[in-house]
């Protein structure tokens, strides 16, 4: 094997996990991912979030070796397992990995106990150390009178759990998700997901996640990479890709938020605030967040954070009369359709009062809540 | 050196070694037919001295063989289809009574062997001597009610009895199909025909636009019907022309070889498109979320419908099997026989003749081979060809396909032909014939594995790559155990498809090594009809108990049901 820098550096910061550099991916001459790069850190839970068809999977199935890419570098504790350049191809059996799946997998000529030690059966392991094993694995996942059932007879929950005990049940240094949930009913899918995520930091493993559904990415990442058509448009925590999106895409896909248009006026820029003034006249302070200021810029700001309040509130900035378009009853929430001016935005407010359509109101936000999106962005 | 691991798996090695034997299986014989067939010079001389395409300008001396074998092969690819989807449906998709048993009864008509239907509906159909016309007679009508010598009686013949493979695959891809597709349909409130006409038979129609190529190739390589129904009236089909051709005296070998190359040309053509089909569809109908298939309650239409599985199997079955039985205790077979004309004589002479007895143990070790042999390295081939992203499984999959193009007799006419130079003297030997049944069996053995393959959801075999094992542990616990139904019924097709295989055999036989139905064949033309059933029912006796016992050891294996 040509050298490869393996051994991680012995400074402070820990080094990554997994690295994927500069990957690229094509099924025949159609790209599916077109150069990516991210890490995970020890222990870190990293979702891969985005449409289908952004190639999020493709990615996760690039890392897990049953994919191969075209070009680009995959290391796992810092020795490569795929790289174009060196002419490397780890089959995926040997990465040390594991995998559940979107359909489970659940083998239907095993039993659950079967299914699960499969993975210890691999690795050799004594029979007393698998029936051991497997049987601490289907406890934590609530599973253990089940072992000697059939995966038909087991419900679609049922099977989740069973695939997930088979994954970390030989102790993988890392466990990728390609949409573990999306097979399940809504209700089942969120007690999942913080038993998932229960699970994960109990084993304190490392964790590749794939996802469409935000909620999902939101309530289980330490971090979220948000993909479109190949390619990263965004990293950073939860809270950082909810409240400090920078792109459109992102700031559209994640949660529901109203754009802005307008063009800067830096005569009228203080207190750190950039001003904005949309083509119909209004005037409007946001927050850069450090990034570079255009002429012509778009802001983000999240349906919950305007704030609709039937008297003028004090202060002088981001306060404009509105016209209530529509109130539609949510249940936790009321979405509040209004004018702004000749633009329709939507508000969402805890469950209040309805308002008669074409009352006029007043509409706030902080400016702090007012996100300039990065330029370049169409 | 874990780098280098990548670049020589076990899987590439085998994957590419059993590739090569594929290739060299098929490829060196087809060789040979191509030489022989624009070989313009001295037929006495090998190799030739001449080549050119003149021998397929001569094909158009013989416009009347390729119209009959156009008839005779669409009209039995129709009715064979017909009965093969009919029967289908009725019995993985509807609540008659009896389906299982049934189910197992449709693949009788293949094991009885079209050779014994043909020699069956001969002693019934014919114009004169046919028992039915006899009773036709009896009951006041003028000349003949059926002639079974006429291409329809030929391609009835035909479809009841080379048209199972129709209905083998017809059922398996409706057994596979998710009934939720048709439930949906009959929720949104279509009724059940409308739900059959747009969703069932759409679904299914990949399937079975790719049984009609496989059941019509089968029927233009088609070969004992034509010879025992078409020979008396002088009606020739291509696969009948090629064996007089190669039979008479001088051979016209050429020409026969130029026919054949013709017939896989068209083939090869069909199975293109075929592939487009399968490419473009999507198969993966089973996935690790384990579905149970539902019935369709048919209400009182279910006697109807058992009418018609009752009355396929008496055609198919009983009455060609009463008719021999009948003809084969009469000294002369005749309709309304007297007393003195009974007689169990055929039996003993039957019984006594050495040549039998060693054509059919011949028979059943050369099946048994070839179906053993031949599950391994199908089995592997079908995997690598539709599962394995190997570079060149598209290349792999034409070469295993290619014996479907080509009759049967024409591949043994290659293969005749590239043995005879071969330095290993295995001419006229039993190696032979297993070496040609292993490779005309190609595409069926590939075709039933591949079928249970694609429907098998690959993440099943990746989630095994991804709990660390390696592809041939893999193999032994996933793929092999979820394939096992696929690969019993794929053994038991060889070996049946290899006791009644004719087309091969009547050329590849030595005078050592003779099998059963081309030595029933030289009895029907050589002695007496009367002696040739009574063969015909023993070798049919037999294959009936060494099925049963199959049956029996198989059902033991797969106790464990894969749902």
């Amino acid at each position: 094997m040509p050298a490869s820098p393996g051994s991680p550096p012995s400074c402070s910061t820990p080094s990554p996990h997994i690295e994927v550099k500069g990957l690229e991916l094509y099924y025949g001459s159609v790209p599916a991912v077109r150069g990516v790069n991210f890490n995970v850190m020890p222990g870190e839970q990293l979702t891969l979030l985005g449409p289908s068809g952004c190639g999020k999977t493709t990615t996760l199935r690039a890392v897990a070796g049953l994919e191969q890419p075209r070009a680009g570098e995959i290391r796992i504790d810092g020795v490569p397992v795929f790289s174009s350049a060196q002419k490397i191809n780890i089959r995926a059996e040997k990465r040390g990995l594991s995998m559940v799946f979107q359909s489970y997998a659940i083998w239907p000529h095993m039993t659950v106990f079967d299914n699960v030690a499969y993975g210890l059966r691999v690795r050799k392991d004594s029979t007393s150390e698998i029936t051991e094993k497997v049987n601490r694995a289907l406890e934590m996942v609530q599973m253990r009178e089940f072992g000697s059932r059939r995966a038909s007879q087991l419900s679609g929950g049922q099977q989740q759990r069973v695939a997930l005990a088979r994954a970390f049940v030989f102790q993988p240094s890392v466990l990728l998700f390609d949409e573990p949930l999306s097979n399940l009913d809504a209700k089942l899918r969120a007690d999942m997901r913080i038993e998932l995520r229960d699970l994960q930091h109990r084993l304190g493993i490392t964790s590749l996640y794939v996802t469409h559904d935000l909620e999902e990415a939101l309530a289980m990442s330490d971090r979220i990479v948000v993909m479109r058509d190949g390619l990263v448009e965004q990293i950073g925590t939860p809270d950082e890709i909810y409240s400090l999106p920078r792109s459109e895409f992102v700031a559209d896909f994640i949660g529901s938020a109203n754009l802005i248009r307008g063009r800067h006026r830096p005569d009228l820029d203080c207190d750190g605030l950039t001003a904005l003034e949309t083509a119909t006249g209004q005037l409007i302070y946001g927050m850069a967040y450090g990034r570079k200021v255009g002429l012509e810029m778009t802001v983000s700001v999240r349906t919950v954070h305007l704030r609709i309040s039937q008297e003028r509130p004090v202060g002088e900035r981001n306060v404009w009369p509105v016209k209530i378009e529509k109130t539609v009853f949510q249940g936790d929430f009321s979405q509040i359709h209004l004018y702004w001016g000749d633009q329709r935005l939507v508000a969402r407010c805890a469950a209040m009062e309805p308002i008669a359509p074409g009352r006029d109101v007043y509409m706030a936000v902080e400016p702090r809540r007012v996100v300039l999106l990065g330029a370049g962005n169409s | 050196m874990r780098s280098m691991e990548s670049w020589f798996p076990a899987q590439k090695v085998v994957g590419y070694g059993v590739a090569a034997i594929a290739a060299v299986l098929v490829l060196y014989p087809v060789y040979f037919l191509l030489q022989a067939a624009f070989d313009v010079g001295d037929p006495q001389v090998r190799p030739p001295t001449a080549y050119g395409a003149d021998n397929f300008g001569s094909l158009l001396q013989y416009p009347q063989i390729m119209l009959n074998t156009l008839t005779v092969s669409l009209a039995a690819t129709v009715m064979a289809l017909a009965f093969g989807s009919l029967m289908a449906w009725i019995l993985t998709r509807t609540d008659v009574p009896g389906r299982r048993l049934f189910e197992q009864l449709m693949a009788v008509p293949y094991y009885l062997t079209p050779l014994l239907g043909a020699l069956a509906w001969s002693l019934l159909g014919q114009p004169e001597s046919g028992f039915i016309n006899g009773i036709w007679r009896a009951l006041g009508g003028q000349s003949h009610l059926i002639d079974i010598n006429t291409p329809y009686g030929i391609a009835w013949v035909m479809a009841l009895f080379e048209g199972s493979v129709a209905f083998v695959m017809i059922a398996a891809l409706m057994k596979s199909m998710d009934p939720s597709f048709e439930e949906a349909s009959q929720v949104i409130g279509a009724s059940r025909i409308r739900t059959i006409m747009r969703i069932t038979l759409p679904l299914a129609a990949p399937g079975v636009l790719g049984a009609a190529i496989f059941v019509f190739a089968e029927m233009l390589g088609s070969f004992a019907v034509a010879l025992v129904l078409g020979l008396p009236t002088r009606y020739y089909v291509i696969t009948t022309a090629i064996y007089q051709m190669i039979q008479q005296y001088p051979p016209k070998i050429q020409v026969a070889a130029a026919m054949g190359a013709s017939l896989f040309a068209v083939m090869w053509a069909m199975l293109y498109a075929y592939r487009r089909v399968v490419m473009s569809g999507s198969y993966v109908t089973i996935t690790g979320k384990a579905f149970r298939p539902r019935l369709l309650d048919v209400g009182r239409l279910r006697y109807v419908l058992l009418g018609i599985c009752l009355l396929y199997l008496f055609v198919a079955v009983v009455l060609p099997l009463a008719t021999l039985f009948f003809a084969s205790l009469q000294k002369i077979a005749v309709i309304f026989p007297t007393a003195e004309n009974f007689t169990l004589d055929n039996f003993r002479t039957a019984m006594t003749m050495n040549a039998v007895r060693s054509a059919l143990s011949n028979s059943l070790l050369l099946a048994f081979g070839t179906a053993t042999i031949g599950i391994v390295l199908m089995g592997l081939l079908a995997w690598l060809i539709y599962r394995s992203q190997l570079p060149g499984s598209g290349m792999i999959e034409y070469i295993v396909m290619f014996p479907q193009a080509v009759p049967r007799l024409v591949f043994a006419f290659g293969l005749m032909w590239a043995w005879v130079v071969f330095p290993i003297p295995i001419y006229a030997t039993l190696w032979l014939l297993l070496i040609a049944y292993l490779t005309v069996f190609l595409p069926l053995g590939v075709r039933t594995i591949a079928g249970v393959i694609l429907q098998i959801d690959k993440s099943l075999e990746e989630c095994a790559q991804m709990c660390g094992a390696s592809w041939t542990f893999r193999i032994r616990t996933v793929t092999i155990p979820l394939l096992r139904p696929g690969l019993v019924a794929a053994w038991l097709l060889l070996f049946i498809a290899s006791v009644r295989e004719l087309g091969a055999s009547i050329l590849l036989m030595g005078p050592h090594s003779k099998v059963i139905t081309p030595a029933i064949v030289e009895s029907w033309f050589g002695t007496s009809s009367e002696l040739t059933a009574a063969l015909a029912l023993i070798q049919t006796l037999v294959v009936a108990l060494a099925i049963l016992v199959l049956v029996a050891v198989t059902r033991r294996i797969s106790a464990q049901p894969v749902d």
